[in-house]
């Protein structure tokens, strides 16, 4: 298996297992210390998820399909995403997202963030950009991209 | 210690254990009602919600899977409010179901066929384009297509290689009306065990790769036999057909319900097995590797067996009936030959498991044993007539009696195999069970009896 | 509009969630009531509190308290759920932020109570920079001192609203899918590793602190007979001033919007309310005349009060255009177990679509009450009954806009 845990994972892991009464609880856990590691899970990861946590590849795989904010596949670009859901949407999410189609950014289209009140929204890398309006994106963007 | 109690199911009254779920009762008294998810080897799922009857004292239709039975439960079926719960959940059921029918296996054996013609007969109120896609046609490995369009997500092949095989290469991924069954990437379905899903699968989401497109099932004749793989000995039904100018032929073994032997599968190489019933026959009486007729033949081995009398060795083949085998005893003992039925060759140790697989590669087996007959190698001797033995020895001159072809300038004549006659085995713990005949031939091969009351001797 | 203010008492405090900060206001004092009260007597106080779940469900949280057993034969724990996903809701997300020590000291209450060791806050995914926050605070009890007799782990969820029921919480927790399991037939408590488990909402345990200091009758004090306290109630959409803001049960709502909320935006008339996140039913202007935000008004009213978070629409809001909005929300987030959901969610939402596009018929809208009809009481959890919800008073409370674009 070529993918392995770097060691501060590897400690992090050892010091969970002991809050748990199961290592299987170990699995989002571990995968999102994969995904952290590597941008996305990939087959190995899964594999070495698998012994740690001694549930099945095939279960894991399951469990990565499941959840929204794991990526299966590496990312090529910077990931957006952006909330589509009611509130948004009443305080305008149609027009970040249109305004959003012209940069360079994957965007994906997401349901409720919980920033209902700061609408409109998006995330990126786990950061929260709140009261969005074009101007703000592009210094946003300008930043990161 | 369990109880028996009494409940009442559409105003009749039935006896059942207390606890025990209520969908085993419904099945085991004939009840209809539909279902996809349980399964009596995997148990509940709760996932079709197909099986909601009504339980007096419940506000709520409750699925008969999940319902433990207790004393004095008033249960029904049939009320208008039940049915229109079926025909509902139907309807959903097939609103993204592909309508393959013309094209797809599993038509006059599939669960949502039957309950459609039940419980059904909606129109479509969605257009094709509107119907989420999914892919067709995906081989997952181990002879099982899978279209990932057909399938109602019941779970239970994934079920299956969770908990009878132990080997997880089955899963639902994905969310939602997304929700499909796949393997992981180049992690093809593989076990001993994996065809046992087609048949597990309500409707034609896994089909065989070996069976696919070969028959329509409305069309098959059906036997009750014993695979001859191993001595296990699980029940199969053999599937059969005789079309127009061709002959009778097997199209597939399915798994018999057998719960004190197989319970509800068979191995993949017994499920394929019927292939080989069916290829590579002996068809003719060779001598020398020339056809000759088989009067003349009879006429000739009768003349060997005077010859070399009282230097005689029968092998017998362990996968023979007990009938068989019995008239053979009965014919070597009439000609003073010995008996021998060497088992050594027929032991595979790889092929035996924890499961259905026994590594005696012979059905018979113990019968052999039971009758005491001698299981060691002969001696180099005169005659060796050969019951379809699968090992050569040393000896004069030969007389074979085989289903299938062998490399021989002997004297061979042909033999039936088992789905051409019918006969009794017991397995290797002891349980004796018939296999049916299955197969009229166009021209009859003959089977064992019939050539030994041929030789008249 | 009287101030109500147990769980938000220091949010306007910068830096609360530092422990020194957050002691100079009072944190952890409730704590000395466990020299007092046995684990039984804490138990007795929560209910006779009355106090309501408030993650949704306003259930008693007593009750459920209850359940737990407390004879050691199996540890038991407490999961605290954070997975706030609810269209509308964003309160919870206050308290881990603002005052996360607040949540601490509550859950160190709740596992004296029920005889927990080790509590897990399960935290959605997308709250990474708010989990931050809370980890820091927990560090900081850690060191101090205050976190001795209980653990608490934080458990990060991966984006998935359905993980907010208790029981897909619990699968998640315990490394798989988050599906919903099918309901025991008798009251038991939840079961994490088959280990009793007691599951409640973060704003649920952050107000318990209150009630052990105080009591169970100052609780009582607020709100109503029946929905006694407060809840952090929000508002978004079409709103002046969206956010949240705590108030006592049994405030009359259109008073709340226009104190708290500076009335509709940009001086638009209001046309419809969503009062508690989206799985709520939809109640017209006129139907929000002189109601009250308490459990009992909003049932009485046809809709539920669910998390509180209200989503305000104006008067040139399109409802069609709305209900498919929040179709696809249903339709993404379904796990996709059981039949009628899995393939309602996903039709519904079809359904709608065909509508907008101009192509729907009558028809079309029996259908989706024939949907709503099947989705409702059929299935493993209460994901499809919202859908029933959300489709049956849309299309009844506003059919005129429907039957407009019919073809």
């Amino acid at each position: 298996m070529s993918f392995k845990f770097t060691q501060e994972n590897l400690n992090k892991i050892e010091e969970l297992k002991k809050r748990y009464p199961s290592p299987k609880a170990l699995s989002l856990p571990c995968l999102w210390m994969a995904q952290s590691q590597e941008e996305f899970i990939s087959l190995d990861a899964i594999d070495t998820i698998s012994e740690v946590t001694t549930i099945p590849p095939m279960e894991i795989y399951r469990v990565a399909t499941f959840y929204t904010m794991f990526q299966l596949e590496k990312p090529k670009k910077l990931q957006v995403d952006v909330c589509k859901t009611l509130s948004c949407k009443l305080c305008g999410s149609d027009k970040i997202l249109k305004y959003l189609e012209s940069k360079d950014v994957n965007i994906n289209h997401v349901e409720c963030l919980g920033s209902c009140g700061t609408a409109p929204v998006m995330q990126i890398k786990d950061k929260n950009y709140e009261n969005l309006t074009p101007q703000k994106i592009d210094t946003i963007l300008e930043e990161l991209l | 210690m369990s109880t028996l109690v009494k409940i009442i199911v559409d105003g009749q009254d039935y006896e059942a254990e207390a606890g025990s779920l209520l969908i085993q009762l419904l099945i085991q008294e004939d009840i209809k009602i539909p279902y996809f998810c349980y399964h009596e080897s995997l148990g509940a799922d709760g996932n079709c919600r197909m099986c909601m009857v009504g339980i007096e004292g419940q506000k709520r239709p409750q699925i008969a899977c999940d319902t433990l039975i207790k004393e004095g439960m008033v249960v029904n079926t049939k009320t208008d409010t039940i049915k229109q719960v079926h025909t509902d959940i139907l309807e959903l059921e097939l609103i993204n179901h592909p309508v393959d029918c013309p094209t797809c296996d599993q038509a006059g054996e599939c669960s949502l066929q039957d309950f459609y013609m039940e419980y059904g007969l909606h129109t479509s109120k969605i257009t094709i384009e509107e119907k989420v896609k999914h892919n067709k046609a995906v081989d997952l490995g181990a002879n099982v297509m899978l279209d990932q369009e057909r399938c109602v997500l019941c779970a239970r092949c994934t079920r299956f290689t969770d908990k009878i095989t132990g080997t997880h290469e089955l899963g639902i991924v994905g969310r939602g009306d997304n929700a499909k069954v796949t393997t992981m990437p180049n992690r093809p379905l593989s076990n001993p065990y994996a065809m046992n899903v087609v048949d597990l699968c309500p409707v034609g989401a896994l089909t065989s790769k070996d069976f696919r497109f070969s028959q329509r099932v409305w069309f098959l004749e059906t036997a009750e036999g014993v695979c001859h793989g191993c001595a296990k000995g699980c029940n199969v039904y053999i599937d059969h057909n005789k079309l127009k100018y061709k002959d009778d032929t097997i199209y597939r073994f399915r798994p018999r319900r057998n719960d004190a032997i197989n319970g509800f599968f068979i191995c993949d190489t017994g499920r394929l097995s019927y292939k080989e019933l069916q290829e590579n026959r002996q068809e003719s009486t060779l001598l020398n590797g020339v056809i000759i007729d088989t009067d003349e033949a009879i006429k000739q081995a009768k003349e060997l067996i005077f010859l070399y009398k009282s230097n005689i060795s029968v092998i017998i083949d362990a996968n023979l009936y007990t009938e068989e085998i019995e008239a053979i005893v009965t014919f070597a003992k009439s000609i003073n030959a010995t008996i021998f039925s060497p088992l050594e060759v027929y032991e595979e140790k790889a092929f035996g498991d924890d499961m259905l697989k026994s590594s005696m590669r012979a059905a018979n087996a113990e019968t052999i044993k039971r009758m005491g007959i001698n299981t060691q190698r002969p001696e180099k001797i005169g005659l060796i007539i050969n019951f379809n033995h699968p090992q050569e020895f040393e000896s004069d001159k030969k007389i074979n009696f085989l289903t299938h072809s062998r490399e021989s300038a002997e004297l061979c004549f042909a033999i039936a195999v088992f789905s051409e006659s019918s006969g009794s085995l017991t397995n290797e713990d002891g349980i004796t069970q018939y296999s049916q005949k299955a197969i009229d031939k166009n021209i009859p091969i003959m089977t064992v009896i019939e050539s030994i009351q041929r030789l008249g001797l | 509009m009287r101030e109500s203010k147990i769980v938000s008492s220091k949010f306007h405090i910068q830096n609360a969630f530092n422990l020194h900060v957050a002691k100079e206001y009072g944190a952890y004092k409730s704590l000395e009531k466990m020299d007092i009260y046995a684990p039984q007597q804490i138990i007795q106080i929560i209910k006779d509190s009355m106090l309501r779940g408030k993650g949704g469900g306003g259930a008693p949280a007593g009750l459920k308290w209850e359940l737990m057993p407390l004879d050691d034969k199996k540890p038991n724990f407490l999961v605290v759920n954070c997975d706030e996903s609810e269209p509308g809701t964003f309160k919870d997300r206050q308290i881990i932020s603002k005052d996360p020590h607040l949540l601490i000291e509550g859950i160190i209450l709740s596992c004296y109570a029920i005889k927990a060791k080790a509590a897990y806050i399960y935290i959605r995914g997308e709250y990474k920079a708010y989990q931050n926050i809370l980890q820091s605070a927990i560090d900081e009890a850690y060191e101090a001192g205050i976190l001795k007799e209980c653990d608490i782990t934080i458990h990060r969820g991966a984006g998935a609203y359905i993980c907010g029921e208790k029981s897909a919480l619990l699968e998640s927790m315990e490394g798989k899918r988050g599906h919903p399991r099918l309901k025991p037939k008798q009251k038991e408590p939840e079961w994490f590793f088959e280990n009793p488990t007691l599951v409640n909402n973060v704003e649920t345990i952050a107000t318990v602190p209150f009630i052990v200091q105080n009591g169970a009758d100052a609780y009582r004090s607020y709100g109503t007979e029946k929905s006694p306290g407060t809840l952090l109630f929000a508002m978004s959409g079409h709103i002046e001033r969206p956010g949240v803001y705590e108030a006592e049960f049994g405030t009359n709502m259109l008073e709340y919007i226009e104190h708290y909320g500076g009335g509709v935006k940009n001086g638009k008339k209001l046309k419809a309310v969503i009062p508690g996140g989206v799985s709520c039913g939809v109640l017209t202007a006129a139907e929000c005349e002189g109601l009250t935000l308490d459990y009992e008004a909003l049932r009485g009213a046809g809709s539920s009060l669910g998390t509180g978070g209200m989503i305000i629409m104006d008067e040139d809001t399109d409802m069609v255009a709305a209900l498919k909005n929040i179709l696809e929300f249903y339709h993404e987030e379904s796990c996709g177990q059981c039949t009628p959901c899995r393939e309602g969610s996903g039709w519904s939402d079809t359904i709608v679509a065909r509508i907008l596009e101009g192509k729907g018929t009558e028809a079309d809208l029996e259908k989706l009450f024939e949907l709503a009809d099947i989705m409702n009481g059929k299935t493993i959890c209460v994901f499809a009954p919202s859908i029933s919800q959300v489709i049956v008073s849309f299309i009844q409370k506003f059919r005129d806009e429907f039957e407009a674009v019919l073809v």
